[in-house]
């Protein structure tokens, strides 16, 4: 599938078909994905345990649930629970140095072992790694970034895919999760049992709302033709209708088979 | 409860509002006998099923939604498909009769999936 096409195409399944497997390979290329993603300081930020749904006892499922993360739990034939790892500053001096020694960190940008050692290191990654905040959102965007990569691949292998929150502490123990993972998401995985397409892409606010030319105040303007170029290309498609009869008649078709409240 | 009566309950008025119940009398019926009779085990009327989730804070007096509460719920929902001899999906779709209309007022009590 076309890059803009697999963008346009992502929705957050609800409804899986929780009988049809999911391809061990098909999640190897969602891990991959997310391996290749940016990452600062080239640390492994991201951290995973893929699970099958049956591994997980209904009790412990039960435990994972939050207000906002139900029945989609029972429905996904894997979960993909999503970790950050706190301790990305060991190894960063190494691991920039391989950098510097590989040309991906040029002298040109003023790289070297010594700056390495001299500057980077003492002043900005152990400070950094020092302050709590700084690492909580460091380690978040880092896992974000790789999450959204395993989630597009997800689409592009013909799966569905959502992410959630989860209750960390139902899955510690049993998951043998180390004290320095901090929880992210879970990115429940399997074909949709609902339209693909969840019946149109969820309403977002146009461009000029949250993006920018030279400062705040001051808002990107639209290219008419770009806008019919990604329409054309997919990634624009037709929003969820205002009139959602159909895509209630589907509710309901799928509460009836899956037996859920209505 | 006779059905009349539990459709006076402001919860129910909601519930079959909100989820639609009046465009199929017969589906309605069925809902109704349900709850009326899970109403009837648990002995309280569908209004006070919905008052007992939802508690308030001593401090503030902010309303929330107990969790053992729920957990209760849950547990008479489990006893109920038991003692009406369901089984399979016909437990699971009739509990969630309970379940949406406790949803439809404001009241989430997560229960089964059938997968079968």
């Amino acid at each position: 599938m076309e890059f803009k096409q697999v963008v346009g195409n992502r929705r957050t399944i609800r409804f899986f078909d929780p009988n049809r497997p999911v391809e061990e390979e098909k999640i190897q290329v969602m891990l991959e994905a997310a391996n290749r993603a940016s990452r600062a300081v080239n640390a492994d930020f991201a951290k995973a345990i893929v699970c099958y749904r049956d591994e997980l006892s209904d009790e412990v499922r039960e435990q994972m649930k939050t207000p906002t993360t139900t029945v989609q739990i029972d429905l996904a034939p894997v979960t993909i629970f999503w970790y950050g790892d706190t301790s990305f500053v060991n190894g960063a001096q190494g691991r920039l140095k391989e950098l510097v020694d590989l040309g991906a960190l040029p002298v040109t940008h003023g790289w070297t072992h010594g700056y390495v050692d001299d500057l980077v290191y003492p002043q900005v990654l152990e400070p950094l790694s020092k302050d709590q905040l700084a690492v909580t959102w460091a380690v978040s965007v880092e896992t974000g970034l790789a999450i959204a990569q395993a989630m597009l691949a997800g689409v592009d292998e013909g799966l569905g895919v959502g992410l959630h929150a989860f209750n960390p502490a139902a899955v510690k123990d049993i998951l043998k999760v180390p004290d320095h993972w901090v929880p992210m998401w879970i990115l429940l995985v399997g074909y949709p049992a609902e339209d693909a397409k969840g019946g149109g892409q969820r309403p977002r606010r146009k461009l000029s709302d949250s993006f920018y030319r030279g400062q705040y105040g001051n808002p990107w303007t639209e290219i008419p033709e770009v806008t019919e170029r990604l329409t054309s290309e997919g990634m624009i498609q037709e929003p969820m209708p205002a009139d959602a009869s159909q895509r209630m008649a589907e509710i309901k078709q799928l509460a009836d088979r899956f037996g859920l409240p209505l | 409860m006779t059905d009349q009566q539990i459709e006076s309950q402001a919860s129910v008025k909601r519930w079959a509002a909100s989820a639609g119940l009046s465009y199929d009398p017969e589906v309605q019926e069925a809902k109704l006998r349900i709850l009326a009779d899970f109403c009837a085990k648990v002995d309280k009327e569908p209004d006070e099923l919905v008052a007992f989730c939802i508690l308030r804070k001593k401090e503030t007096g902010e309303r929330f939604l107990s969790v053992k509460r729920r957990e209760t719920i849950n547990q008479w929902l489990e006893e109920f498909t038991t003692e009406q001899g369901w089984a399979a999906k016909q437990a699971v779709v009739n509990a969630n009769v309970v379940r949406s209309f406790l949803i439809h007022n404001g009241v989430l009590i997560q229960g089964p999936v059938w997968r079968g």
